[in-house]
């Protein structure tokens, strides 16, 4: 139904805190109509990869590409406006707001910033396309019930399911889902993978899912790369990842050693 | 001997600890282990006073201490190294370390750090924010060792860290045990924690699902309890 | 003209400036203190050091105590009990929003100042000194022996509290304290007691200087707190946090005053004299707008709590209870005494302000303290486009555009930051507008006053106190019909999300800068108009009417009276401003202690949802962990025991 989405490309990205490398090197492929993994133990530096792609921090070296656009040296609200969506690991709700207003404030933002006076004014055309954008989305989420809730009283759950659907409603291109099942059981958090695959198979997006939860990465992910100490230790198809013992060491830890990282890392990529 | 009797606990938006006993005996190393959102943390709250649990006991050397307040426990011994960064990123090495130390003998506290962790002194009065992440986890670390307790809880300690510096963090964790310092263990790595502990907690949706020795139980099984479908 | 100065000329000046420096040094460390370890900028703190002259008046003067008992007393009273009780608040404040630490320390600024004046009058009191004026020569210079031991008290405190917290292990903790109360208990030394201890320093810091400030410029709860605001200049050098660097920065701004001030004397311009007292806030607005935001962190806003969302009302209630009220507001004048018409005009017209007010704290989530100088440039342009010519609207209309561009220059310091900086920015500003502009003859001129006269409007002469009442109705209706308007265009929905959280809005593309600017712009509008309508009350707008202290009154004020967009503004103006037509309000003794009324309700509102809170921490410390797992989170599949 729609014009073709771009992939997300993160070339040799790597971010400084003071003397602290939280990414170091990292570069990965997330194509669209698919759902790519972002897998790593406890501060992997799973979340600093995900604010150098939408400028919350900026990276030091490398570059963010959304299709053939940079998005390097762009604020956050650049890159969102350019198309990249994403959701927070500590969800950030309009909390005052009723949930339709909140699912209808994400398509909204954007809008207002197509044109110079677009804060003050929204054309009845864009008024309808984002109030049915909305309802759709609502729809897809599940919360049509919920719509007329303040969303500072809902449980986690149906606040992580808010989120995506405000993601979800607005026209970005590709979006970065950070650890949506947090806060989840295991029936919602099956719930929300269906959600997930049903919209990538609807609109063809690509999503980038940062995740501790396996169960949920195994069920939605074609692809996915692991993280260890802010380094790119292996990536490949699900069932390769879940077989590998580079990835069962790095959360056991048993193995480690920075040498052996290294070492696995590069046969993963030859 | 630090025992947390039936906790249960939690915050605003629901119950974390359903009916945890736990034992933490004298000269003993335990291994907290269990998947993410356990509730692992949260008793390591309980047991230093963060968290006042709704129902249960903490008997510390046989005083019931059940509610006392983190700076009463703190004094009588007990010693959390939280979560994160557990230093003041505004103060200089020094600084911290005093507050670690009690106060008779808070001046000598850098030096004693120092022998411990040697670049501590070289970093003395550096503000703690702009040491490197495995420099600031030694800081923090240092707590258990001029703090002079005898039960020391501790949240994964070992997170984000470089594998050089985890294997220099368990050397001290074992120096540690062996002067005699129990420990309330939260780890990641299993199998290092297994190597280290005596005894063996697992900890589920906050009930605990093991108690027992390191022997009885296979780094597989726990594996599995951590990762899910990794395993299967 | 202004010639070469010797040194003969300058060197009294500087002495007077150091001593005078040392005042506001030692004031400005006990903000600076108290800040840094509770997270709670105290507004009240020049409130507090004028309690103390108070009292120390009360004993030395009235009760006829000899000075060294009577100050004694003074630091016990104020200083200790004073610093104890302060401490209490902001550990209630301790997880609330950052608007609510302003409403409770606005509030006690307010409360404190209205009880002064009922129990000792609004007129100056002579205040003969205490200390030993007897002068010493100097290189040349006579020195008073008062101006030493001033010097020597402040170099003692800045030193003894540099070593305190370099040496003593109470004084890291204290630094330790807002970093991380947690951890701080966690190492065995309690916070309460630190904070404590802190407060009361903070305290009896500022009641020093409330004692030494007495002799110098009289004891008058205005220009107490007014000067001791001069403070917050040399707490912004240090970036308040710094202690030496807030010493020097007494010290250079006592000393840039006095030479200012004498170099400047020649000068025949009255913007231009008036510069020397302002520097404090030049400095103040400077710092603001210039330094680069990461080094002004703001303190004790890792842990907070929101606000409670307001009900909602259905259509229908909301439409019929305008309806009725807007019956009410047009009976008024037919039923009330005609002496109280133009009180309840100037009702109408405060309710337009409070109404820009809360567009700005309430639906944006901005702070402002300078609402009463965006209305103070409406009334004055709108005086003086009247008196140019233009038709009454049409004047009206200006003076609201014109008061826009101050809007989005106070938006600057709300672009850079936040919270509890943007408060200060703001209050820093409306003072400096009111000292530097308000007599020049853009605005009131050196009358303070300005002719506003009333209108003839469709062929009706509108100017009877009636006439005017039905005007500013209408014209407030407008204003309430723009303030939905904004709120139900995508502006207004911008807004809320502002307030709610301005990472989402930007992470879905929004421009947070332009929504800021907006917003500013619209609420100095509303103000402009507002203040133009009461101008019209009296037909001649005066300087006193927008002084700042309304400013703070109404922000202390519009905090109890719920967060709702029209409703609240129209409650607080019939506190404020109406209820004194009713017999019991009108009573002299009401009159006076309004303000402490007023006071006491903004402190109960901000603290509230925190007394319940004591111990709390744990839950507060669940929402600061990096958003991870509250709940158990999902487990994964392996359900069973692994062993049992």
């Amino acid at each position: 139904m729609n014009v073709a989405m771009p992939d997300l490309t993160v070339d040799r990205v790597t971010v400084r805190f003071g003397g602290l490398v939280a990414v170091d090197d990292v570069s990965l492929h997330a194509p669209a109509g698919t759902i790519t993994g972002l897998i790593g133990p406890n501060g992997a530096g799973k979340t600093t990869t995900f604010n150098a792609c939408t400028g919350l921090v900026s990276a030091s070296s490398g570059s963010v590409r959304l299709g053939e656009e940079s998005l390097n040296h762009r604020g956050p609200a650049t890159r969102a406006s350019r198309g990249l969506g994403r959701t927070f690991q500590r969800m950030e709700l309009f909390d005052s707001m009723t949930v339709k207003e909140n699912v209808a404030l994400g398509p909204e933002s954007l809008f207002s910033s197509r044109h110079p006076w677009g804060q003050l004014f929204s054309p009845r055309r864009e008024t309808r396309n984002i109030e049915e954008r909305a309802r759709a989305a609502m729809e897809l989420c599940e919360i049509a019930e919920l719509s007329r809730r303040i969303a500072g009283d809902l449980s986690t759950g149906q606040r992580r399911l808010v989120e995506l659907a405000r993601a979800v409603a607005s026209p970005f291109r590709f979006l970065l889902l950070d650890e949506p099942s947090s806060g989840l059981d295991v029936h919602e958090t099956e719930r929300f993978g269906e959600i997930l695959v049903a919209f990538v198979a609807e609109t063809g997006m690509g999503i980038l899912l940062v995740e501790h939860d396996m169960s949920l990465v195994s069920s939605v992910c074609s692809t996915i790369y692991v993280l260890d100490f802010g380094r790119l230790i292996f990536y490949g198809s699900t069932a390769e990842t879940l077989a590998s013992d580079v990835v069962q060491a790095a959360y056991l830890g048993s193995e480690g050693t920075g040498g052996d990282h290294a070492h696995v890392a590069g046969s993963a990529h030859a | 001997m630090l025992e947390l009797r039936n906790i249960t606990a939690g915050y605003d938006t629901g119950t974390v600890l359903h009916d945890v006993t736990l034992v933490v005996p004298d000269n003993a190393v335990v291994a907290l282990l269990g998947p993410n959102g356990a509730g692992k943390t949260t008793l390591l709250r309980v047991a230093s006073g963060l968290l006042r649990s709704r129902s249960g006991q903490m008997i510390l050397d046989g005083v019931d201490v059940t509610g006392q307040q983190p700076f009463q426990l703190a004094r009588r011994g007990v010693c959390h190294v939280p979560e994160g960064r557990g230093v003041f990123a505004a103060l200089s090495v020094a600084d911290n370390l005093r507050l670690q130390a009690s106060a008779r003998v808070d001046r000598a506290a850098v030096d004693e750090a120092a022998s411990v962790f040697p670049r501590l002194g070289e970093r003395r009065s550096q503000r703690a924010g702009t040491l490197s992440g495995g420099e600031q986890q030694m800081l923090a670390l240092s707590h258990a060792y001029v703090g002079d307790p005898s039960y020391v809880l501790l949240d994964e300690v070992s997170m984000g860290l470089a594998p050089k510096i985890i294997d220099e963090i368990f050397d001290y964790l074992r120096q540690l045990a062996g002067q005699g310092i129990s420990q309330l263990l939260v780890e990641q790595y299993v199998s290092r924690a297994l190597e280290l502990a005596d005894y063996v907690y697992i900890l589920n949706r906050g009930r605990i699902t093991f108690a027992g020795e390191p022997q009885e139980i296979s780094s597989e099984t726990v594996l599995r309890s951590y990762l899910g479908a990794l395993a299967s | 003209m202004w010639g070469v100065p010797s040194v003969n000329d300058l060197g009294p000046v500087i002495v007077t400036g150091i001593s005078d420096g040392a005042v506001y040094a030692i004031c400005a460390l006990g903000l600076v203190l108290t800040y840094k370890t509770s997270g709670v900028f105290n507004f009240a703190h020049g409130a507090v050091a004028a309690a103390s002259a108070y009292v120390f008046y009360q004993f030395r003067d009235r009760d006829h105590m000899p000075w060294g008992l009577a100050a004694v007393l003074a630091l016990l009273v104020v200083g200790v009990i004073g610093g104890l009780l302060l401490e209490r608040m902001s550990y209630a404040l301790a997880e609330a929003p950052t608007v609510m630490r302003v409403v409770a320390t606005v509030g006690l600024l307010v409360g404190l100042d209205s009880l002064l004046t009922a129990i000792y009058g609004a007129s100056t009191i002579a205040f003969k000194n205490f200390l030993p004026q007897s002068p010493t020569r100097v290189g040349g210079v006579n020195i008073a022996a008062s101006d030493f031991i001033t010097l020597a008290l402040a170099i003692v405190a800045t030193v003894g509290l540099y070593l305190f917290f370099k040496r003593s292990r109470l004084g890291v903790a204290m630094q330790a304290v807002v970093d991380d109360p947690d951890l701080l208990s966690m190492q065995g030394i309690s916070p309460v007691v630190v904070r404590r201890l802190a407060w009361t320093i903070g305290s009896c810091f500022a009641s020093v200087s409330g004692m030494l400030l007495a002799p110098e410029i009289g004891i008058n709860v205005s220009y107490l707190i007014l000067l001791i605001i001069v403070a917050y200049g040399a707490a912004a050098i240090g970036l308040f946090s710094n202690l030496p660097l807030t010493f020097a920065g007494g010290i250079i701004i006592g000393v840039g005053i006095n030479v200012l001030g004498q170099e400047l004397s020649g000068s025949h311009s009255i913007a231009i004299l008036s510069l020397a007292p302002n520097l404090p806030f030049l400095v103040l607005f400077a710092v603001m707008l210039f330094v680069p935001s990461r080094l002004l962190i703001e303190q004790g806003v890792r842990r907070v709590r929101r606000l409670r969302p307001m009900p909602t009302f259905k259509p229908q209630t909301v439409g019929v209870s305008m309806a009725c009220f807007a019956l009410l507001a047009i009976i008024v004048p037919l039923v009330a005494p005609a002496y109280d018409i133009n009180d309840y005009t100037a009702g109408l017209a405060f309710a337009v302000l409070f109404m820009s007010l809360a567009l700005l704290t309430w639906t944006s989530g901005q702070i402002s303290l300078c609402q009463m100088a965006f209305a103070a440039v409406g009334a004055s342009t709108f005086g003086h486009a009247l008196a140019a010519g233009f038709p009454w609207l049409l004047a009206l209309l200006v003076a609201g555009l014109i008061a826009m561009p101050m809007g989005a220059l106070v938006a600057i310091p709300a672009i850079r930051l936040s919270g509890i900086y943007l408060a200060i920015a703001t209050f820093g500003f409306g003072i400096l507008v009111e000292r530097l502009f308000f007599t020049s003859f853009l605005m009131f001129g050196n009358q303070y006053a300005i002719r506003t006269p009333r209108p003839h409007l469709l062929g009706l002469n509108l100017t009877g106190d009636k006439g005017y009442y039905y005007v500013t109705l209408s014209l407030t209706a407008l204003c309430c019909v723009l303030v939905l308007l904004v709120r139900r265009s995508r502006l207004g929905r911008l807004l809320r999300g502002l307030a709610d959280s301005p990472t989402a809005l930007a992470a879905h593309g929004a421009n947070t800068t332009i929504t800021r600017v907006f917003v500013f712009c619209i609420s100095a509008f509303l103000a402009g108009i507002g203040g133009a309508l009461l101008a019209g009350v009296t037909q001649s707008g005066s300087e006193a009417t927008y002084d700042f202290s309304v400013s703070l009154a109404m922000i202390a004020v519009l905090a109890f009276c719920w967060r709702l967009p029209i409703l609240s503004p129209f409650i607080a103006a019939f506190l404020y401003q109406v209820l004194q037509v009713y017999p019991f309000f009108r009573d002299a003794t009401v009159l006076k202690y309004d303000g402490v009324a007023f006071g006491i309700l903004a402190i109960g509102v901000a603290v509230w949802p925190g007394l319940g809170s004591i111990r709390s921490s744990g839950r507060a410390q669940e929402r600061d962990q990096r958003g991870s797992p509250v709940l158990a989170r999902s487990a994964p599949v392996h359900r069973e025991k692994v062993l049992t």
